[in-house]
């Protein structure tokens, strides 16, 4: 009886968290007259899959889903490598006037302020190197986006770690670097999932900076590319609910694969043992 | 392999963890560094194993000079409190780790594992995890890792801290053969007097940072430096009596101790002492006897095959060991009988007088 009502409870979230996924998904199938139509078909109308031949076919969306492929994982990848190094050099290295506690703030702090500060100098700066309209330019700007999130997750799963494993490994003849490879990375395993899997969301999501750092369909992402179909002159709600819906599988595929490590590396350190 | 401490201090934010210690182990020597805990004693093993640098002083290898060596380099094989495996190999990964670091051929490596296996009667746990093994397994294999090559010495930190007392006496035991059978140096860190005593060569009593005596543990029981050691090896613990020597006595309260020359000579020159006595050395008797001392049951404790009985002399307790079969009421009144060519003299210092 208990049981059945925590499933009663959950209903409501779970409808109001499904709810824009589920128009979102009968759009892209409905044809346009079915989208208009009043009071809407909610459950039962013709699906057609026009709208996703039209987005990945006629238009670029194909290409726009490369390019948002290529820049979350490099930059995600990007990220990881250098923010994990970061933390554990924090986490593990006693640095002279307290500049562990110190550069660890001073990394936080470029989260503190809002992102759109910085998209008017990152777009100077990129066009000054010749970086504006490549993928380059977001990988890099997206790196250092997610680079003060790896530095803090990573910092918290380091200074968990017993020290005594990575001395042991020293003691037994291994290098510093040996004993990161081999003993303190493999554990930090989930930990690692985690963060990338937040990386890859963030990345994979990020608009702002893609917006303003590429206009051309050859560096354009799937978020500015679906937005992009919002004109002067029509909206194509069956192109863009189309995209939108294939954007939402690379994510879910990943964080369904990487979901036991997922709920192992956010309660690490919750609890000890 | 000899190691030699050279007036080493390690400094923690001003304060002296390790003080001017200076220590020579010989080669093959099994040395246990014994006091209670903030001594420096782990503070000592790991400025060995390279793990903590070195304030001031030098450490040496083989004559060699090792304080800017990295431990990688330093060939020495630890065995930690938590015995530290990694959880994410299997038991025989574990043991193979340093051969794997030092790129051991594959055959050769896990020859090497199953022998040392066989050793330490772990083959039948090779394949499994750390999380899946006892407390006394994991201490096995942790020993296993330590002694699958041959370094220039082990060093242990407090390795059966862990264990219940039974498996603790067993793998002491086991301990003391193992490097009988290696012949290796072994620096062995322990607060447990009785690891200390069983398992040294010789022990390095410490406190405060500061070397207090270093010795054989005969030499540690029977004639320690100062009262420090005469209170901390020994179970039950050492006697100690505050007094005065008068007129060719020991006087404490109503408790009156004649001397013979040999210790008269001694202790001239001051006569405010402490006299210390070990439990065995105090012969508890139902009679009174010529020259004994009346005293007054406090408390007896049946170990099984001895009694330590608490007596009260004035204002002194005192603790003797008797036969098993010794019984008295409390309170009730015995005879005393100091074996007094066994008690020990240490000059009164002014916090001993202010804690009595």
């Amino acid at each position: 009886m208990i049981k059945n009502l925590r499933y009663v409870l959950l209903l409501p979230a779970l409808v109001f968290a499904l709810a824009p996924v589920y128009w979102m998904l009968t759009i892209s199938l409905k044809t346009e007259v079915d989208q208009f139509a009043s009071p809407p078909p909610w459950f039962v109308f013709t699906p057609t899959l026009q709208h996703y031949y039209d987005a990945f076919v006629t238009r670029a969306f194909g290409q726009y889903l490369i390019t948002s492929a290529v820049v979350a994982v490099t930059s995600t990848a990007c990220a990881l490598v250098i923010g994990t190094a970061a933390a554990y050099g924090l986490a593990r290295f006693q640095l002279p006037w307290r500049l562990n506690r110190r550069l660890s703030l001073w990394i936080l702090s470029t989260r503190m302020f809002p992102a759109i500060v910085t998209a008017v100098p990152l777009f100077l700066m990129m066009r000054d190197v010749r970086l504006l309209n490549t993928r380059a330019s977001l990988i890099i700007v997206y790196t250092a986006f997610n680079l003060p999130f790896v530095v803090w997750m990573m910092h918290g799963f380091f200074a968990d770690l017993p020290r005594d494993l990575e001395e042991a490994a020293l003691v037994d003849g291994d290098s510093r670097l040996g004993a990161l490879v081999r003993v303190v990375l493999p554990l930090v395993a989930p930990g690692l999932a985690a963060t990338a899997v937040f990386c890859l969301i963030v990345s994979w999501n990020e608009f702002l900076f893609a917006l303003v750092l590429t206009q051309t369909d050859a560096a354009m992402t799937l978020p500015v590319g679906i937005a992009g179909r919002v004109t002067q002159y029509e909206i194509k709600w069956g192109v863009m609910s189309a995209a939108a819906s294939v954007a939402i599988v690379p994510i879910l595929v990943f964080a369904l694969a990487l979901q036991k490590y997922l709920v192992r590396g956010l309660s690490l350190g919750a609890v000890k043992g | 392999m000899g190691i030699k401490f050279q007036n080493v201090t390690k400094t923690f934010g001003g304060v002296s963890v390790v003080d001017d210690l200076s220590l020579e182990i010989n080669d093959g020597e099994f040395v246990v560094l014994l006091g209670p805990s903030g001594c420096g004693k782990t503070t000592t093993l790991r400025m060995l194993a390279g793990l903590e640098t070195v304030t001031s002083g030098d450490i040496y290898i083989d004559g060699e000079r090792i304080n800017d060596v990295p431990t990688q380099h330093r060939d020495l094989a630890m065995v930690f409190q938590s015995y530290a495996l990694y959880p994410h190999m299997t038991i025989a990964e574990n043991i193979g780790y340093p051969l794997r670091v030092r790129k051991v051929q594959k055959a050769e490596r896990l020859e090497r594992v199953s022998r040392v296996a066989a050793m330490l009667e772990i083959e039948s746990l090779l394949e499994r995890k750390p999380r899946q093994l006892s407390g006394g397994e994991r201490q096995r294999v942790a020993l296993a890792r330590a002694i699958v090559r041959e370094p220039r010495a082990y060093l242990m930190d407090e390795p059966l801290s862990n264990l219940d007392a039974r498996l603790r006496v067993q793998m002491r035991g086991e301990l003391k053969r193992l490097q009988h059978q290696l012949g290796t140096t072994t620096i062995y860190v322990t607060h447990d007097q009785a690891e200390a005593m069983t398992l040294a060569s010789r022990v390095a009593v410490m406190k405060k940072g500061r070397l207090q005596q270093f010795d054989t543990p005969m030499n540690i029981y029977n004639h320690p430096a100062n009262r420090f050691v005469a209170e901390f090896v020994g179970s039950p613990s050492m006697n100690f009596i505050e007094g005065e020597v008068e007129a060719g006595t020991f006087v404490s309260d109503s408790l009156r101790i004649p001397l013979n020359a040999d210790q008269l000579r001694k202790l001239s020159g001051q006569s405010r002492w402490t006299m210390g006595i070990r439990p065995e050395h105090i012969q508890v008797l139902a009679e009174p006897y010529d020259g004994a001392i009346a005293a007054t049951v406090y408390v007896t404790e049946l170990m099984g095959n001895e009694t330590f009985v608490f007596l009260s002399v004035g204002a002194n307790r005192l603790i003797a060991r008797a036969p098993a079969d010794f019984r008295a009421e409390l309170e009730s009144k015995v005879w005393l009988q100091l074996a007094i060519e066994k008690v020990h003299f240490f000059p009164q210092r002014r916090e001993d007088a202010k804690k009595e």
